[in-house]
């Protein structure tokens, strides 16, 4: 079976419309970056904090920015992180900066001023009453809680309980605990003991002015490191033409994915930069392989003008571009639709760079290659 | 068979052995990455800036000792900034006197005189060594802490350029807070004698001295949940957390939660001496710079009996502070610069969501590569299968942890191991139609699309060590899987791919299931 039979397409014929659409694609990002919603720098590369709640029950965005304005934080980012409206990812915006001195602490208080606002005043009879909240008690605690009740068994309930509960994130009502594997005995007696907190806070983090900093200007010095040392290679084992060739193409293979990027809502933290690599790497992996066919066609075929040797490579590796990056394109949208919430925002961007990728190995790094072999042609001239 | 092949087909299954040996069972031998398993990362800033202040204090105290001693005198001594002081006003004809004690016995100290002023500077290897000195210390105090807490698996190491920053990862934490807390504390703990106090405010308590503390005396607060209020103490303590010899939680007389200690036999007999002068007064015991509790001596404590400290503490706090007495104090501040909490039901939903798409996904590829390639489609589903095995051997042969960037790493180098099988595949396809014999044509498959495969992968490999040489944690989890997966493409997509066709097809096939 073969995706393509011999095709003879003019790829080559089409590159001005190619860099035309590039250009304008690019501009429009560059756009909406400058002046319009902008690129959101997320937790890891700004500051701030980042709150992954549940909720016992479901709620709307509306109803926690109330309850969020109420304490003058109405303004941070909150997205619906679950499909059942119980998880969200809340980014408080209000940056508290002082010149020195305790900025993770004012971060870390309006992490725990969001919190309480979001929690109200739930819990507060039943701990005065005595009783824990069984969606926040921690596993040392409730096994001396049970051993009370059931000595000899607390720790074997606990680990059943709090098993149950890192499961599913949050116990909704007591009759799911039966689901946990303790017997009606426990729940009742659990039932007269604690009470169901309304959320959990499934994951919390603050990051200070100075490793944001440092993060960036760390990850910046690593990229620049790496194109350069394949900048090396590539005009090492190919021509210097090349080499810039395939670095202007992932630039914009990365300028484009973030264009799109761009037009969402998402932020711009650690998973992305590892797809924005993963582009790159694939990006790179592609623009080799035509680099590749097209030194060894210049071989055999010396009268062939370059432009030419270009067409018929792209078309001799068609077959190969659709079947790779299809098979690449089935794992990115398993991940996209099943990877779960931590690398939806990674398989995004893998999606975006992915379809996007296709299109700039045919229409950018060969063409790059062509005007800077015009630019710098020697005077005799090889070509017609 | 050829001979040649044998010896292949040995260092395949070689090769494909010890990784299974070395990441089998997978759940202990494969470290999973906070962000998979849940728990804390935290990173710290030592203020190293604080153990130079402690020096040049105690230096200052030193020197002041000695021109009593020598009968020198000045008329005061001004702190500047860390490692930084000047003697300001010193008596007539005493320059020398005093440039031979420092010359003498502050080595240490750069000095100039500028009429009767003289500012003294601290060199810098001696501030540098004090700074070193100053995070090993902390580091190490923060093991020990980690370590009476039981944490299981910590990690915690230097970092940053100036090398005053320690990461902290704490896998399966279930009560951050508390761990925050006991990281944090310096937990400098002294025994102060009271001399007036509690007082409701400053101005109150310095009223009998004149609205300022005496020289040797200092205004110090409660601690708000225990004894508010302010306290004037001596400055220099009766003892101090260094003369603990053993620390314990107990119970006091009414059986409230309360933690008593011993002191070795220097501090100890300090103690007896201070207890016995002062029957009848307070003593304060002031835990980093606030009064946690100040009771009053009832009677002389002898030396070997030791004491109690009761705080009001529940019974949790009692315990916190025997974990942070018994692993010693720090040597300067600390400042947290990041921290992440991830709870363990997220990082159990990712791992379940990561390990059930990541399955899906590979299962995909590998049925469209047999309904497209056919038979030698086997071939480039046993090379996938082998790079993921031989990846996860190496993982855990270096103790690397499965993050998320990491699975970034896997998802491309398995991308690029399918790549080249196809690579081949069509470059056999090619050769066929331009009508070689097959095992012409795969012969000239493997060797033309060898060349493609390498500088690829290679290029990969380059930039990725650049990044992990360069780079933080995380971009440092997606190199290290990216280097080790495209490594084991070169071997397995070139070298047991061919390996396979040499053993499936015969030397007089005549078609290829291709």
């Amino acid at each position: 079976m073969r995706l393509f039979k011999t095709t003879s397409i003019r790829f080559m014929k089409y590159k001005y419309v190619a860099l035309g659409i590039t250009i304008l694609i690019i501009l429009a990002g560059a756009l909406n970056i400058v002046f319009g919603k902008g690129l959101k720098l997320g937790v890891d590369f700004g500051e701030g904090t980042l709150i992954r709640v549940m909720f016992k029950a479901p709620v709307s965005v509306g109803d926690i920015r109330n309850l969020l304005g109420e304490v003058g934080l109405g303004n941070s980012i909150i997205q619906e992180a679950g499909k059942e409206g119980r998880e969200f990812q809340i980014r408080t915006m209000e940056v508290i900066s002082t010149k020195e001195g305790p900025e993770l602490e004012s971060h870390e208080k309006q992490a725990n001023a969001v919190i309480s606002a979001l929690r109200g005043d739930d819990g507060q009879t039943e701990r005065a009453a005595g009783q824990m909240d069984l969606n926040g008690v921690d596993r040392r605690t409730l096994a001396a809680l049970l051993e009370t009740q059931f000595p000899g068994q607390g720790e074997g309930l606990a680990d059943k309980i709090i098993g149950r509960r890192t499961t599913t994130g949050i116990y909704s009502e007591f009759a799911q605990l039966s689901e946990a594997g303790v017997g009606p005995d426990v729940v009742s007696f659990l039932q007269g003991k604690t009470y169901l907190g309304k959320l959990t806070i499934l994951s919390r983090e603050t990051v200070g002015p100075q490793v944001g900093k440092d993060l960036r200007s760390r990850a910046t010095r690593a990229i620049i490191w790496s194109l350069i040392g394949m900048l090396v290679y590539i005009a090492f084992r190919f021509r210097l033409a090349n080499g810039v060739a395939a670095i202007f193409t992932l630039t914009q293979d990365v300028l484009i994915t973030l264009t799109v990027y761009s037009f969402t809502n998402r932020e711009i933290n650690l998973p992305i930069i590892a797809g924005l690599l993963t582009i790159v790497g694939f990006s790179i992996n592609d623009t080799i392989v035509i680099f590749d066919r097209i030194r060894e066609n210049q071989k055999n075929l010396r009268k062939m003008p370059l432009e030419e040797v270009m067409n018929l490579s792209l078309n001799q590796m068609l077959s190969r571009t659709f079947i790779t990056s299809g098979t690449v394109l089935l794992t990115v949208l398993a991940l996209f639709f099943f990877g779960g919430k931590v690398i939806n925002d990674f398989a995004f961007v893998m999606l975006v760079g992915t379809i996007e990728g296709v299109y700039s190995t045919v229409y950018l790094s060969c063409p790059f290659v062509l005007f800077w072999q015009n630019l710098f042609k020697p005077t005799k001239g090889s070509r017609r | 068979m050829k001979k040649g092949l044998q010896w292949k087909l040995i260092l395949t299954l070689g090769v494909t052995a010890l990784s299974i040996f070395l990441f089998f069972p997978p759940k202990d031998k494969i470290k999973l990455g906070l962000d998979l398993k849940g728990g804390i990362h935290l990173v710290l800033q030592v203020m190293t800036d604080d153990a130079v202040t402690i020096e040049t204090d105690q230096e200052i105290a030193r020197l002041q000792e000695q021109l009593k001693k020598k009968n020198i005198t000045f008329k005061t001594m001004v702190k500047g900034d860390a490692g930084k002081f000047t003697i300001q006003g010193l008596g007539l004809d005493q320059e020398a006197g005093l440039k031979g004690v420092l010359d003498e016995s502050f080595q240490e100290w750069d000095y100039s005189f500028l009429g009767d002023t003289i500012s003294l500077q601290l060199k810098d290897p001696t501030v540098r060594y004090l700074k070193e000195q100053a995070v090993t210390q902390a580091l190490e105090t923060i093991r020990n802490r980690v370590d009476v807490m039981g944490v299981s698996e910590p990690m915690i190491q230097r970092q940053g350029m100036a090398g005053d920053r320690i990461v902290v990862e704490l896998p399966g934490i279930e009560d951050p807070d508390r761990v925050k807390s006991i990281i944090k504390t310096t937990a400098i703990l002294e025994w102060k004698l009271v001399r007036a106090g509690p007082a409701p405010d400053e101005a109150t308590l310095l009223a009998s001295t004149g609205g300022t503390a005496p020289e040797d005396a200092q205004v110090v607060k409660g601690d708000p949940n225990r004894e508010p209020g302010f306290y004037l103490l001596d400055r220099v303590a009766t003892v101090s957390g260094k003369d603990l010899r053993t620390v314990r939680r107990s119970v006091d007389e009414w059986n409230s939660p309360a933690v008593s200690f011993s002191l070795d036999p220097e501090g100890g007999r300090r103690f007896e001496k201070a207890t016995g002068e002062n029957i009848g007064k307070q003593i304060a015991i002031v835990l980093d710079n606030r009064v946690i509790s100040a009771p009053r001596v009832e009677s002389v404590i002898p030396a070997a009996t030791g004491g109690i400290i009761r705080g009001r503490f529940t019974a949790e706090e009692a315990e916190d502070l025997v974990v942070v007495l018994k692993a010693g104090s720090l040597p300067a501040g600390i400042r947290y610069l990041e921290e992440r909490t991830i709870g363990p039901s997220l990082g159990a939903d990712s791992v379940r969501q990561g390990l059930f798409s990541f399955f899906l996904a590979i299962i995909s590829v590998m049925a469209f590569m047999i309904i497209y390639y056919r038979m030698s489609g086997i071939n480039a589903i046993v090379a996938l299968i082998l790079n993921i095995v031989i990846l996860f051997g190496a993982l855990a042969y270096f103790r690397a942890a499965l993050t998320l960037p990491g699975i970034a790493g896997i998802i491309l180098s398995v991308g690029m191991a399918v790549d080249a099988n196809v690579l081949i595949f069509e470059r056999i396809k090619e050769e066929k139609e331009l009508g070689k014999g097959i095992l012409n044509s795969i012969a000239t498959g493997f060797a033309r699309a060898f060349s493609a495969i390498f500088d690829s992968n290679l290029t990969t490999i380059i930039s990725a060590v650049f990044l992990f040489q360069f780079g933080t944690g995380p971009i440092r989890g997606y190199a290290t899987t990216l280097i080790i997966g495209l490594t084991a493409n070169m071997f397995t997509a070139v070298f047991v791919s061919r390996l396979i066709f040499d053993l499936t097809v015969p030397k007089t096939a005549r078609k290829l299931s291709i």
